[in-house]
C-alpha cells in the first residue's frame, strides 16, 4: 500500500514532466532567417498587359528586371521602384504619358539631395512616390507630409 | 486544527453573504460605475453602462453623456443620432445642439447653414456664431470681408482667423501652366519655381548634359550615338515639363493639406469653441 507522500509526489512528478514537454516545445531550438527580404521577391515576371502600350513597359521592365536590377540588387531608394513605376503609370494612363512619368522620377532619382523632407517614407525606409500623384489629375493627388510613415503593404 | 478549519469556513461564508445582500447590478449602482468610467475617461464602457439604464432613468444628463462620450471617441455619427432624441425642453439641449454642430462639421468639414435656437445663452450663441463662422472656410463660396470675418472672435483668436482667411482667400499656389512654360524655357526652372530646387538642378544639369553629348557628336559626325542621345535628351526635357507641372499641382495639394491640417489643429485647441464639460468635480 503506498504511502499518501508517495501518490503525491508521482502526482507531481507527472505534472512537471507533462509541462516540461510544452516547455521544451516552447523554448527548443528554432531557425530563424536572416534574409532580408527583398523587393525581387514579389516581381511578377509575366508578360500580361491589358494594352499594347502595358505590354511594351512590361517587357522592357522584365528585361530590365531579369538583366540589370536582379544582378545589380535593390538600389532604387523609391516605392515603388522607378521600373515598377514604369509599369503602374502605364497602368494609370498611357504608354507617351508614361515615359514621361518615368523621365521625370528618374531625374528626381538622380538628385542627389532628395533630403529627408520630401517624400514620406515607407516603413521599409524606403521613400513613398506613388504615380497617382503624377497623372495630372489633381483629384488623384494624395499628399502626405515627409513625416508620415506608410504601411508596406 | 478544528479552529483552523472552522475559521477558513466561515471567513468566506461571511464574506459570500456580504456580497449576495449587495446589488452590484442596481441602477443607481450602474450609474455610479458609468459615471466612474466616464471621468476616467473610458467612454466606450461608460457609454455601454449608460445604455442599460438610460430607457429606465430617463436622465438628459446621461444622455448628453452619451452624446459627448461618443463624440470624445470619434463616433460624431452616432452621437448626432442620441441628440436627435434629446428633448429640447431638457436643460442640455443647447449644449447638445452646439456639440451636433461641432459632430456635423467634422463628419462633412463643410459651411454649416443651421441656425440659433432661442435657448442659448450669451456664452453659447458667442460659441454658436464663432462655429458657424470658421465653417465658412470649408465652403466653395466663400465671400465675406474680413473685418465681418474676424469680428465675433476675440483678439488671441483673431490672429490664427485672420491667417485663415488669407489662405482661404489667395492661397499661395503655385501655378502648374507657369511651371511648364519656364521649364520649357530653362529646364529644371519650373521645378525650382515650385520649390524643388534639387530636382531643378538635377533636370538642368541632365539635360544640359544629353544636349552637348548629341551636339558634340553630331560635330565629331557619330550621328548613331548623337541621335540615341537627343532622344534621350528629348524624353529628359518633355518628362521634366511634365515633372514641373506635375509637382505644382502636389504643391498645391500641400497648400491644401496645409490648411485643413491648420484648421483642425486650432479647433482641437480651441474645442471648436464649446464649453469644456465637467462632470467629474
Amino acid at each position: 500500500m503506498p504511502s499518501k507522500f508517495n501518490i503525491f509526489l508521482v502526482l507531481i512528478l507527472i505534472s512537471s514532466s507533462a509541462f516540461c514537454q510544452i516547455e521544451n516545445l516552447k523554448w527548443q531550438k528554432a531557425d530563424p532567417s536572416y534574409e532580408k527580404p527583398t523587393k525581387q521577391a514579389h516581381r511578377d515576371y509575366s508578360f500580361e498587359a491589358d494594352n499594347a502600350g502595358e505590354f511594351i513597359a512590361k517587357s522592357l521592365t522584365n528585361a530590365y528586371w531579369f538583366f540589370i536590377s536582379d544582378v545589380d540588387g535593390d538600389n532604387c531608394p523609391f516605392h515603388p521602384s522607378c521600373s515598377s513605376f514604369l509599369l503602374q503609370s502605364a497602368k494609370e494612363t498611357n504608354i507617351f504619358q508614361a515615359s514621361l512619368m518615368f523621365f521625370d522620377r528618374f531625374t528626381r532619382d538622380m538628385n542627389i539631395a532628395k533630403g529627408e523632407d520630401h517624400y514620406p517614407r515607407v516603413s521599409t525606409g524606403y521613400y513613398y512616390d506613388p504615380p497617382q500623384n503624377y497623372t495630372l489629375n489633381q483629384g488623384k493627388i494624395k499628399y502626405l507630409p515627409p513625416a508620415f510613415i506608410v504601411d508596406d503593404e | 486544527m478544528r479552529y483552523f478549519v472552522t475559521i477558513f469556513l466561515l471567513i468566506p461564508l461571511s464574506v459570500l453573504s456580504q456580497s449576495t445582500s449587495f446589488d452590484f447590478h442596481s441602477h443607481e449602482n450602474i450609474k455610479k460605475f458609468a459615471d466612474y468610467l466616464f471621468c476616467e475617461g473610458d467612454y466606450l464602457r461608460a457609454v455601454e453602462q449608460y445604455d442599460l439604464i438610460n430607457q429606465i432613468l430617463d436622465n438628459d444628463t446621461i444622455e448628453f453623456k452619451v452624446m459627448l462620450g461618443y463624440s470624445e471617441l470619434g463616433l460624431f455619427q452616432e452621437s448626432n443620432e442620441i441628440f436627435e432624441g434629446v428633448n429640447d425642453k431638457s436643460n442640455f439641449y443647447a449644449d447638445a445642439y452646439l456639440l451636433s454642430l461641432k459632430n456635423q462639421l467634422l463628419i462633412a468639414s463643410k459651411l454649416i447653414n443651421d441656425s440659433s435656437i432661442s435657448s442659448f445663452n450669451s456664452f453659447q450663441m458667442k460659441s454658436f456664431t464663432k462655429l458657424t463662422t470658421i465653417s465658412m472656410l470649408y465652403d466653395d463660396e466663400f465671400n465675406i470681408t474680413r473685418e465681418k470675418f474676424i469680428s465675433p472672435f476675440n483678439e488671441e483668436e483673431q490672429n490664427s482667423v485672420s491667417s485663415f482667411y488669407d489662405y482661404k482667400v489667395e492661397p499661395p499656389y503655385k501655378s502648374p501652366v507657369l511651371a511648364g512654360v519656364f521649364s520649357a524655357i530653362i529646364p529644371g526652372s519650373g521645378k525650382m519655381y515650385v520649390g524643388e530646387w534639387g530636382d531643378g538642378i538635377t533636370a538642368l544639369v541632365v539635360t544640359s548634359l544629353f544636349a552637348f553629348l548629341a551636339y558634340d557628336n553630331f560635330n565629331a559626325d557619330h550621328t548613331t550615338r548623337a541621335w540615341i542621345f537627343t532622344g534621350l535628351g528629348a524624353f529628359f526635357y518633355a518628362g521634366n515639363i511634365y515633372g514641373s507641372i506635375s509637382s505644382a499641382q502636389i504643391f498645391n495639394a500641400r497648400i491644401d493639406f496645409e490648411f485643413n491640417d491648420g484648421l483642425k489643429l486650432f479647433l482641437e485647441q480651441k474645442n471648436y469653441f464649446l464649453p469644456e464639460y465637467d462632470f467629474c468635480k
